[in-house]
């Protein structure tokens, strides 16, 4: 509850976040859209990142109760995510030794291959007959928020990384045709997998952004 | 003793404290009676090696510490825990953990509680640190606290939830109180933490401020009590009265106090006796007299009218009376009459109503029912009323005469009065018919003209007119409408102002009685066609002597009278007209000081309202 209260608290903040960031800057002409300095985007980044989590946990939960009653069915799911393939670190040492950047394309790199997953979900969500309102909602803006951090993560990285544009491709992040989950046929199964798979990434990535905005404050006392 | 192998150990939780490390402890199925060992073997998802517990001592017994090199963040690890023993081993159940949901942090630390003044009133502010494992700066963990106070000698604690801050004030306290607080902490995705250790704190006392208050209530009481007492000081007289009303005392007439206190009973008794009461006086049953009127109405329309006074108070004065003289009765009322009446009651009437009446119409009948009605109205509640059948008495015969019958004035107008109560109420009824309704009378209507005199008083009488109106009869009508001159003491009188001496009192005042034409009381008597009886003065004598002459009398008229003139002693007679046609008869009457006002009628009627008290002789 009290994370439905965050989300709807922070919602013009999110809703702040979706205005383009990145103006592109013609030569000899200012930027005429408004700019927005460094630490307040990463901030605005890490409080996106802590909603969707918040919200996809709120989700799994509901979703755990209504159809995943028993709780060895709860612990099956862990095989199945569709991201363990992705080269994310996976330790607090690890992240601890991965620079910056590093940490940015893997959150880009998650943000970004659950875009699709996400819809795919809603979509199957709303075939169900007994689904509650609130879980649809829950996904449903989810997924759409899940958008909005990424053009936040992008601008990020072209300001804290002075990178280029990275193209925002999402056909090469078909891991669903990958077919990395054959056994799980079932729906309500698979499903649940997503859900609980996306929570843990959602937290993945608001791990990764916290450290980064540590690091940017005080590298040598971030643990 | 009989060896096994041992039995299934179970993992009983798995903890971490920061998200770095984590622990995890199992518990020990039956050894078997031989030596047994534990091992705890891990599988991390993705991967098929397993790997066996890195540290089975720094958590302490039957546990497992993963330091940081060997936790894995996001991933599931699959651990099973093995006994084993030198008949066999026992697997227990493999348990899939995630480190970042088994996070149970210590609890959170330095915890101070201080007291703090806010314009007077104190509160406490809490503040603590995180625990120092949790990497919370870095944001690896965020923690969310929860603290609670009670005091010392309550036992339900007051929750607080603190959020992320580490700080916290709690206001409302109790003066002088001792307060106990404890704080713990959550992960986002987590455990709670234990509480930490308690912390005490005693709150000074801020008596002084509520002693303020108290000396204002008890300022503010004790004015206002002291102005309730000055009112009531003022109303105590009022109030006295209210709460201790006085007794009344004895208000009746002669009784004296003193003589109660005295305790002597006969002067008391004595004291109480009014010396002229019952009154003494002669009684003059006139007084109570209410005389009623009767009144017939024939199909003829000739109207009777017919007075006679209360059965019983006529019985009681004509039997004790001995001074009556009703010379001038010519009709059949008479003392004797009316003694025959109060001995035959309603049997002679009966007879009479018979006798006298052959002519009863339908008219009567049906006047009958309305007059019942009317005699109701105007009983009254004076006088008993009596109905014979076609024949209304109506009880106040308020004709003009009548009020001379009185003797006292006092009496007169008591009677009259009461006459006149009875003649208004039914004259409210009676009148109603009037000039206009004739229908209900059938052809012969009347109303009763009945004016009430108070001759003695020389206050305007308020005519309550009946005018009884013969509809056929042209003599009667004109009598009827023909009026008293005006004066106050003019009575309305209409044609039914025949006079019948009906007695002289002890004061030589002659009563006079309307004299109803045709049948009184009497059998024998018939009715009288309207208009051939009246009352003319024939004359005055030298002994002022008011001769009244009675013309046209029917036909045995008084036959009565005669009885009673035998009767009575006295120097009064009176010369009945007999009931013979054309037969001029003259009642000698005395009357005394003949008004001027006397006026004859133009036919020779006599107004008798206009005579004043008539001596008889």
């Amino acid at each position: 509850m009290n994370r439905g209260v965050w989300a709807v608290l922070l919602w013009p903040n999110l809703l702040a976040s979706s205005v383009p960031l990145d103006c592109r800057e013609e030569q000899g002409i200012l930027s005429r859209c408004p700019s927005i300095s460094q630490e307040k985007l990463l901030d605005r980044v890490i409080e996106h990142a802590e909603l969707i989590y918040r919200v996809s946990e709120e989700s799994c939960s509901l979703y755990e109760d209504m159809f995943i009653p028993l709780q060895f069915q709860r612990n099956q799911v862990g095989y199945a995510c569709i991201t363990k393939t992705l080269p994310v670190p996976s330790s607090k040492n690890e992240i601890q030794q991965i620079s910056d950047k590093w940490l940015l394309h893997s959150v880009l790199m998650l943000v970004q291959s659950w875009i699709e997953p996400l819809v795919y979900l809603q979509t199957s969500l709303d075939r169900y007959n007994a689904a509650p309102e609130m879980l649809l909602n829950k996904t449903k803006w989810v997924s759409e928020k899940l958008i909005s951090l990424e053009q936040g993560v992008v601008v990020l990285i072209k300001k804290m990384l002075d990178e280029g544009m990275l193209t925002i491709n999402h056909s090469e992040q078909g891991l669903l045709q990958n077919g990395v989950q054959p056994q799980m046929l079932e729906s309500v199964m698979r499903d649940y997998t997503l859900l609980s798979c996306f929570k843990k990434d959602a937290h993945k990535m608001e791990a990764f952004l916290k450290l980064l905005k540590c690091r940017q404050t005080d590298r040598y006392n971030c643990s | 003793m009989f060896h096994s192998p041992p039995a299934k150990p179970g993992l009983t939780s798995c903890r971490s404290p920061e998200k770095e490390t984590f622990t995890c402890w199992w518990k020990p199925g039956s050894d078997g009676g031989l030596p047994t060992t534990h091992a705890l073997y891990y599988r991390k998802e993705s991967s098929e090696t397993v790997y066996e517990c890195p540290d089975y001592h720094t958590a302490g017994e039957n546990s497992c510490f993963f330091n940081k090199n060997d936790t894995s963040i996001w991933v599931n690890y699959n651990i099973t825990v093995v006994a084993t023993n030198a008949l066999g081993r026992a697997f227990s159940d493999p348990v899939e953990i995630d480190v970042v949901y088994i996070v149970k942090p210590n609890p959170p630390e330095k915890v101070t509680v201080t007291v703090m003044e806010d314009k007077g009133w104190p509160f406490l502010r809490v503040s603590w640190e995180p625990p120092h494992k949790a990497d919370t700066r870095s944001g690896w963990i965020t923690l969310i606290y929860e603290l609670r106070v009670k005091l010392e000698e309550e036992i339900d604690w007051e929750m607080h939830l603190a959020g992320q801050q580490k700080m916290f004030n709690i206001f409302s306290l109790r003066s002088g109180g001792k307060y106990l607080v404890e704080v713990r902490c959550k992960p986002d995705h987590g455990f709670w933490s234990e509480w930490s250790s308690t912390s005490y704190i005693k709150v000074p006392d801020y008596f002084h401020r509520e002693k303020s208050t108290w000396i204002l209530i008890t300022v503010f009481s004790t004015f206002t009590f002291l102005i309730l007492m000055w009112l009531l000081h003022m109303n105590r007289h009022n109030l006295k009265h209210c709460i201790l009303p006085p007794v009344p005392g004895p208000k009746i007439k002669g009784f004296d106090k003193q003589l109660l206190k005295n305790g002597k009973s006969n002067q008391i008794f004595s004291a109480l006796v009014v010396p002229d009461f019952p009154p003494a006086t002669s009684s003059n049953y006139e007084d109570f007299q209410v005389e009623y009127l009767e009144v017939y109405v024939r199909r003829e329309q000739e109207l009777v009218l017919e007075e006679s006074k209360d059965l019983h108070n006529s019985c009681l004065k004509s039997e004790s009376s001995t001074s009556d003289c009703d010379s001038g009765r010519g009709s059949c009322d008479s003392h004797t009459l009316l003694m025959a009446k109060c001995r035959e009651a309603k049997e002679g009437e009966r007879q009479t109503d018979r006798e006298c009446s052959p002519m009863r119409t339908e008219a009567q009948r049906r006047l009958k029912d309305w007059e019942e009605e009317a005699l109701n109205y105007a009983h009254a509640g004076i006088v008993s009323l009596e109905m014979s059948s076609g024949r209304v008495k109506t009880w106040p015969s308020v004709f003009s005469p009548l009020p001379r019958y009185s003797s006292s004035p006092l009496d007169q107008q008591s009677s009259l009065q009461m006459a006149k109560q009875l003649s208004l109420s039914t004259s409210s009824y009676l009148t109603q018919p009037g000039h206009s309704t004739k229908e209900a009378l059938g052809q012969s209507y009347w109303d009763l003209c009945l004016s009430s005199k108070q001759p003695h008083l020389l206050n305007p009488p308020t005519p309550v007119c009946r005018e009884l109106q013969a509809h056929s009869d042209v003599n009667i009508s004109s009598i009827g409408h023909k009026r008293a001159p005006a004066g106050p003491r003019s009575p309305a009188l209409h044609t039914t102002e025949y006079v019948e001496v009906q007695r002289v009192d002890n004061k030589d005042t002659l009563l006079l009685q309307p004299v109803v034409q045709g049948c009184g009381r009497m059998g024998g008597c018939f009715q009288m066609p309207h208009g051939e009886v009246y009352s003319k003065v024939k004359g005055v004598d030298s002994d002022n002597v008011l001769l009244l002459q009675r013309e046209g009398m029917g036909e045995d008229r008084c036959p009565c009278v005669e009885q009673e003139t035998n009767e009575v002693t006295g120097s009064c007679h009176k010369s009945c007209t007999v009931s013979t046609t054309q037969k001029p008869s003259g009642c000698i009457y005395t009357a005394v000081p003949v008004r001027d006002e006397m006026a004859t009628m133009a036919n020779g009627y006599v107004d008798t309202a206009t005579m004043c008290t008539l001596h008889t002789c």
